[in-house]
């Protein structure tokens, strides 16, 4: 399906990449929202995922390892009529970054993190990553990561995160389907894409997902705190996907309109665009 | 001596563990993985310790923590991941710990690129950190002086309980070259006096990296000066190369040393004489070398994989006394003897009307 958010350039991904997966659920998802490619910034950090950005017809930041949520951050706020969307893999995220997130989290921006989860450091072709199973075998890991891996979503909902979902890059309609909730939610919304690598990640490939992902179920109520927390423990022989956890805060855009009222000196020269659009026409 | 074919950055890894450093803490970037994976197989034989950590941050910090506890370690990067470590390097020059941090350097500014650079010399001899510090720098040219400078930073890291920098560059990490490790042995520094080891019979240690009186603080630098006047002294390492009448020298480090090498050749080819000062220590300097080199020569050339750096460094060295030309490349592009070559007849040709540089 071709969308107004296809571009040409060179794609670097190995062939068979879960990247490939988020990426065209990504775009589908921008136009079933009716987004344009003008509206939308897509910050990232640094690795396979991180590159991204540049295979999507959109506004661009691609800067430095670790970094894309406090950049997304400021961006939202300078502009708060912008789509903004972090984007990069668990290693920039939940390690380099891991700080920034959890900071987010309490300040709440109207911001989407998605998270490429292969469970691996692809750039540097294969290392262990602040989600890899204990015991998995890397090139840094030769007999086998030691450390408990981070549970993104766990951590997430103890911490009362606005948005917390988990989705399979292997399953683009659930995939497109979750990204339109987190992108429309109004506050911060973590989706978690679990990505096969198919070159570094010898254990978690398509084959061991799809035998073990499951969606929520009806009976799970996302505004229940204690039972979104209970079954983001669940890891295994079963995997869940959807939406863990919704919960309404205020939005920190909103809070520093309300709070310091410098709604003027932060906003003006873009909500007003409009307005001045009406006016060009006098000035030509 | 038994001669082994080993990239740069294996042959660093391997000569750490024969200099006796069992500690190593990193993060993956490219082009220097190799370090971190050749420890992370080598280091558990020796009953040591290879870590992963979250960032580099983490990385400098549990440098800073196992030099305390008076293990040699070491830490390695490149350029973006190397400066998230400075913070820490400047810290651990007040404290004064010693360790050795490998940077095999790459294209910047920002995220760069990952092709061999010398955009990180001034980062390096300047102090990338705040505060007023010195760490030596030892830029190796060969996948054997990689090794030979290896021995020698943790050597005088404990000699001078400072961090050690060897600043190498994605070229030297990645190239293959046959290698002798030969250990030369150095002497045993006792860290009795300073160390953290839980000992029952002595008071406790402390090692702190601050002292908020001016008076203590201007006392602990001024120590520190002293050190650093001292390395000044007894450990300025260069090399000079080609003609003894030289009409033009060149200066350059690291990879350009061994291109100019290159060029002094050619040029004798040409019936052009010309010699080389390569600064195997850039901090410390080789000042006076480079003084009396460039008098004789009467003029000097720097070649640099940077927009000119070590340039600054060439001319307060030379006082003025004779004309510095620069030639620069930058971004990961490498500087051909061609290109050098028309630059040194340009020069010699044109005297006082050539280029300062030619950027």
């Amino acid at each position: 399906m071709s969308t107004i958010f296809d571009n040409k350039v060179e794609n670097a991904w190995c062939p068979g990449c879960g990247n490939f997966g988020i990426q065209n659920a990504m775009k589908r998802a921008f136009s079933e929202l009716n987004l344009e490619p003008r509206n939308v910034v897509l910050v990232s950090g640094i690795g396979q995922a991180a590159k991204a950005p540049h295979y999507v017809n959109t506004n661009v930041f691609n800067g430095l390892h670790g970094r894309a949520v406090p950049v997304a951050f400021a961006i939202k706020t300078v502009n708060p009529a912008l789509t903004v969307i972090a984007e990069s893999g668990d290693g920039c995220m939940y390690g380099e970054g891991g700080n920034h997130l959890l900071h987010n989290i309490r300040r709440n921006p109207d911001i989407t993190v998605m998270v490429h989860n292969n469970q691996v450091y692809g750039l540097t072709k294969g290392q262990s990553s602040p989600t890899s199973e204990e015991g998995f075998v890397t090139k840094t890991q030769p007999s086998g990561n030691i450390s408990r891996p981070f549970n993104p979503l766990s951590f997430a909902i103890s911490q009362d995160a606005s948005f917390v979902a988990r989705a399979f890059s292997g399953d683009i309609d659930g995939l497109v389907r979750l990204l339109k909730e987190a992108i429309r939610w109004k506050g911060f919304s973590l989706i978690d894409i679990l990505q096969p690598c198919v070159s570094f990640n010898k254990v978690n490939t398509y084959a061991w997902y799809r035998k073990r992902i499951e969606y929520l179920d009806e009976a799970h109520d996302p505004e229940n705190r204690l039972q979104a927390f209970e079954r983001s423990l669940e890891w295994g022989e079963r995997i869940l996907l959807g939406i863990f956890y919704r919960k309404k805060r205020p939005v920190y855009q909103e809070r520093v309109k309300e709070n310091l009222g410098v709604e003027d000196l932060l906003y003006r020269g873009f909500e007003s665009e409009n307005i001045l659009q009406g006016e060009l026409p006098r000035f030509r | 001596m038994q001669k082994i074919l080993m990239k740069g950055n294996d042959a660093v890894a391997e000569a750490a563990v024969q200099a006796g450093c069992n500690l190593y803490f990193g993060y993956p970037i490219t082009p220097q993985t190799e370090i971190s994976e050749y420890l992370s197989r080598r280091l558990p034989d020796t009953g040591g310790v290879f870590l992963q950590a979250e960032s580099e941050i983490g990385a400098i910090y549990m440098v800073y923590g196992a030099a305390a506890a008076g293990k040699r370690v070491m830490t390695s990067s490149s350029g973006p991941g190397f400066s998230l470590k400075q913070e820490g390097i400047s810290y651990l020059c007040s404290a004064e710990l010693p360790c050795v941090l490998v940077n095999i350097s790459r294209g910047g500014p920002g995220l760069g690129n990952i092709q061999p650079s010398q955009a990180d010399y001034f980062q390096a001899v300047k102090g990338g950190g705040h505060g007023d510090y010195r760490v030596l720098v030892l830029a190796p040219c060969s996948v054997q002086e990689l090794v030979d400078l290896t021995y020698l930073a943790f050597y005088l890291a404990d000699k001078y309980r400072n961090p050690v920098e060897i600043l190498g560059d994605g070229m030297l990490g990645q190239m293959m070259e046959p290698v002798v490790f030969r250990n030369p042995d150095y002497p045993d520094i006792s860290k009795e006096e300073w160390v953290i080891t839980g000992k029952k019979t002595r008071e406790r240690r402390i090692i702190l990296c601050f002292a908020l009186d001016p008076k203590e603080l201007e006392k602990l630098n001024l120590h520190l000066a002293e050190k650093y006047a001292e390395m000044e002294r007894s450990e300025v390492l260069y090399e000079v190369y080609g003609s003894e009448q030289p009409e033009l020298l060149l200066v350059g480090y690291g990879t350009v040393g061994r291109i100019l090498k290159s060029v002094v050749r050619e040029a004798e080819k040409q019936g052009i004489r010309l010699a080389l000062v390569r600064p195997v220590t850039l901090y410390p300097f080789p000042k006076e070398i480079l003084r009396g080199q460039a008098r004789k020569a009467g003029k000097a050339l720097v070649v640099e994989m940077n927009l000119g750096q070590m340039v600054e460094d060439v001319k307060l060295s030379v006082e003025g006394d004779v004309p510095v030309y620069f030639h620069g490349r930058s971004g990961g592009m490498i500087p051909t003897v061609e290109e050098i070559m028309h630059r040194v007849e340009e020069i010699l040709l044109k005297g006082g009307e050539a280029r300062e540089n030619n950027l």
